[in-house]
């Protein structure tokens, strides 16, 4: 795509004036420009369509707890919990096993089976969140089903380990390149000190990574939060709050896709806008706190979407 | 005036069902219509019209390839909303439109089927009959487990459908008499995906269109009737809708066209064949 | 010296690991146990024949050939949008802005990596209410919508990735073309994009992948079940990623279920593909520097 001319002659023919080098630059801020552009339209769009929530006073009923729309009850609360649970749910599943994988990677597993682990980690991540659902859907639904012996099978629990096989691969190599950017300098000396790898890891790799596997989390987090399909899919979308593991709830993502088709002069399609423009918030606010966290943020840009 | 308008199109009527009647033109006949007609029509809304939207836009399509035709389901309130928007040419309800909705669109509605709305559960539940009273309480969360409408020791797990489900509401109103459901129901978004789901668990409970039932899942016995679409159409089973095709003002010339053909006799054979009663205009 | 904890932990450790790559081995081995019968000309083309289907001269039912292409296209018009305005950003926020310029700019960049699809969906959604009821009384939800959000959702990976790219280069590199006289945009184009451009690729084929296997945002912005190949632009289509979402829920015979999974395998293979290039490609990349 950008050939490699750079030889004098053509270098002298096609020279360009520093007029039209102003001019590229323009171009290429325009193009940077478009994001933002993005970022604020979508909030503004979500605003305006929230607006009328406000000017009708329906922003408390909206931010009730029940929902019941033959009821005439609207409240979003029981998603937004449901959301909540189901993320940190899958969180709790996905971090500890993410820290055991970059535990192997960094001081048990050696080299071919090293690498082997790490590039299914890498497959993983291309993994389409839709096939995960649907795997999911014929092969873990009936059997929670059957073992549970409460519930459809369509419940909290089966969508948090769906979600969990989804984030581990960004928390794991997140988590690994913070690793790596250790001095290699640490682990010599703590070696020296006869700490066996396992309590490498545990008191010093780690420990020094702690800022890293907090993004790591929190980045995790982001993206269970985010994600629409696996719960429409198999978490089995009631409206009710999380109380037991084998019930099934509904996120605010999966809100947004199954409410957005109602009349539109309705709350119910209002709670939508509210829905979309809280979740734009609560990644924004994670966006915000991965950026804080200076250095161990631009690790996760580099790993991220790896 | 009215007067005479009304007896030509009766007698075109009259000589369209003589022509229909004839050896040779009745094949083919309905389709002749859409000869020189191009451009595409959207459909979207009630999930109970899909398989016969389907199948009519594959003759249509089939027959004249410069017309495009997509179907998508969402519901009835998507049906609605999106035909009042003008975002697709036809909306499928399956239900009637309330008052508001077909004044503050200007919707012109087209019944084309009536079905039947029955309450399913698995093939090998052994309960076969309930009356409306047990299916209100089941779907009310006040009978959990089949033991108590006389069916095995198994908690019930309910199904229900989406907010912008035209089958939900008829069956909210017609048989649950607008009483409230249960929070803890899953939510479905379709009827085919009410008969997937009811037809993997053994413990489910769910409705869907009688046109819609097949063996994977069985109808129960509403308070001593029996589910199907003969019964529904002559008033002894009363949870009954009509399928209709709803259209921002006077429809196009290609989506009037459309419509004629669902109401056509081989629209009515199509109908038919997806279980439902046609309704011959 | 060996402690009980040590062990445990190596135990715990160990079990993830295995935990991690059994739930790879068998998502995968179930799609291609489940679905590999079914990859044929049926699966693809229903029963027209495929000449006729691939000339668009019949209609296709049953198979999922519209489908496939209008993931084609979605994919296409997004990479068309996504690619070029990616790279000109990366380059931009690598070579040209300043430090609070770029910092400014980098957030916005973030914010969208952040955005969920559904919102990103929710967000086309109201773009279109909005233009109909101010510009364009006629717009619909379309391809092109459902593109351009889709464009937004993977844009930027490719301006990260571009931007890494071209940082990555060792300074004495990156100035070279300045010691001979070069001007920016020039040592820009003679230098660092070839040097990067390897790393550049890896990103838009990951957008690529992206673009490809997104449900939530063309749910709200213009996929329907049943559209045939689409026409233009600005009609509604089929895509793989809605078809297998819609075969889960509602298949209608266990043909169609097969279908389901045969299409799932066709998904995965798509989308794992186009990643395992790309992060093959920026592997290769960064082991290009780390040599030397």
């Amino acid at each position: 795509m950008f050939a490699c001319n750079g030889n004098v002659e053509t270098f002298v023919l096609f020279r360009l004036s520093d007029k039209s080098e102003k001019w590229i630059e323009w171009i290429l801020l325009i193009a940077t420009c478009i994001s933002a552009v993005a970022i604020i339209a979508i909030l503004s769009l979500l605003v305006a369509f929230c607006l009328p929530l406000f000017t009708l006073g329906r922003i408390r009923g909206v931010l009730s707890s029940q929902w019941q729309p033959s009821g005439g009850y609207f409240g979003i609360l029981p998603m937004c919990a449901g959301s909540l649970a189901l993320s940190l749910l899958a969180l709790s599943i996905a971090f500890p096993a993410a820290m055991g994988i970059c535990t192997l990677l960094h001081v048990l597993a050696r080299g071919v089976f090293n690498r082997f682990l790490l590039a299914t980690v890498r497959f993983m991540t291309g993994i389409p969140t839709v096939v995960y659902g649907f795997v999911s859907v014929f092969l873990l639904v009936p059997p929670m089903r059957e073992w549970l012996g409460a519930g459809t099978g369509f419940s909290l629990l089966t969508a948090a380990f769906t979600l969990s096989l989804l984030i581990l691969p960004t928390i794991v190599l997140v988590l690994h390149a913070r690793l790596e950017q250790i001095d290699p300098i640490l682990r010599l000396a703590s070696e020296a000190l006869g700490l066996t790898p396992i309590q490498q890891m545990r008191h010093v790799l780690f420990p020094v990574a702690s800022r890293g596997m907090v993004v790591a989390a929190v980045l995790g987090m982001g993206r269970a939060i985010g994600d629409t399909l696996i719960s429409l899919m198999v978490a089995g979308n009631a409206p009710q709050f999380p109380v037991s593991l084998y019930h099934s709830i509904r996120t605010l993502t999966a809100h947004v896709a199954l409410v957005v088709a109602t009349d539109s002069r309705s709350m119910a399609y209002q709670s939508v806008f509210a829905a979309g423009l809280g979740l734009f918030l609560v990644t924004g606010l994670i966006t915000l706190f991965i950026r804080k966290s200076g250095k161990a943020g631009r690790e996760v840009r580099r790993e991220k979407g790896f | 005036m009215i007067l005479i308008r009304g007896t030509v199109r009766r007698c075109g009527l009259l000589l369209f069902v003589l022509m229909a009647s004839l050896p040779g033109v009745s094949s083919g006949g309905s389709l002749e219509r859409f000869a020189g007609l191009e451009g595409k029509i959207d459909i979207a809304g009630g999930t109970a019209h899909i398989p016969v939207m389907n199948d009519a836009a594959k003759n249509v399509m089939d027959a004249n390839p410069k017309i495009r035709i997509t179907v998508a389901g969402g519901g009835s309130g998507i049906g609605v909303q999106k035909v009042g928007e003008g975002l697709v040419d036809i909306g499928n309800t399956g239900r009637a439109l309330s008052k508001e909705e077909a004044e503050k669109y200007g919707l012109k509605s087209f019944p084309f089927a009536v079905d039947g709305v029955a309450v399913i559960v698995h093939p090998e539940n052994s309960v076969k009959e309930l009356s409306s009273q047990q299916v209100r309480d089941i779907f009310a969360g006040t009978i959990t487990n089949w033991k108590q409408v006389g069916g095995q020791d198994a908690g019930i797990h309910l199904f229900t459908r989406d907010e912008a489900s035209g089958t939900r509401e008829v069956f909210w109103e017609k048989c649950l008499k607008k009483g409230a459901t249960a929070n803890t129901a899953n939510v479905v978004p379709s009827n085919g995906a009410m008969k997937v789901a009811v037809a993997q668990d053994k413990s489910a409970i769910g409705y869907a269109g009688i046109g819609h039932v097949d063996a994977t899942v069985k109808a129960v016995y509403l308070d001593g009737v029996v589910p199907t679409q003969e019964n529904a159409m002559d008033g002894s089973y009363s949870v009954v809708r009509k399928l209709y095709m709803n259209t921002k003002g006077e429809p196009s010339r290609l989506v009037q066209a459309f419509i004629d053909y669902i109401l056509s006799p081989e629209g009515a054979e199509i109908t038919r064949k997806h279980g439902y009663i046609p309704i011959s205009r | 010296m060996k402690r009980v904890s040590d062990r445990i932990v190596t135990g715990a450790a160990w079990l993830s690991g295995g935990g991690l790559m059994l739930a790879a081995a068998v998502v995968i081995g179930f799609l291609i146990l489940r679905g590999y019968k079914n990859l044929d000309l049926a699966l693809l083309f229903g029963d027209t024949p495929w000449q006729a289907a691939i000339m668009g001269e019949r209609p296709v039912f049953g198979g999922i050939w519209p489908a496939f292409m209008g993931t084609f296209y979605l994919v296409f018009l997004s990479s068309a949008m996504a690619i070029p305005i990616g790279i000109a950003s990366g380059i931009y926020l690598a070579e040209y802005a300043s430090r609070r310029l770029r910092s400014l700019l980098g957030f916005f960049v973030d914010l969208l990596a952040g955005t969920p699809s559904i919102v990103m969906g929710l967000f086309g959604f109201t773009a279109i209410l909005f233009l109909r009821k101010t510009l364009l009384p006629e717009a619909q939800t379309c391809l092109f919508l459902a593109a351009a959000c889709i464009a937004l959702l993977v844009l930027p990976y490719v301006i990260r990735i571009t931007e890494t790219s071209i940082e990555a280069i060792p300074e004495p590199l990156r100035l070279l073309g300045y010691s001979v006289g070069f001007t920016r945009w020039r040592n820009l184009r003679s230098v660092l994009l070839p040097l990067a451009s390897r790393g550049m690729l890896s990103g838009a084929i990951l957008a690529v992948g992206r673009a490809s296997e997104d449900t939530a945002v063309i749910l709200l912005t213009g996929v329907v079940a049943h559209a045939g190949i689409p026409g233009s632009m600005f009609d509604k289509f089929e895509a793989l990623p809605f078809r297998i979402y819609y075969l889960a829920a509602e298949y209608r015979n266990l043909g169609e279920l097969d279908q389901g999974f045969a299409t799932s395998l066709v998904l995965l293979c798509i989308s794992g593909t186009l990643f395992l290039i790309a992060v093959c490609l920026q592997k290769s990349a960064e082991m290009r520097w780390k040599r030397r």
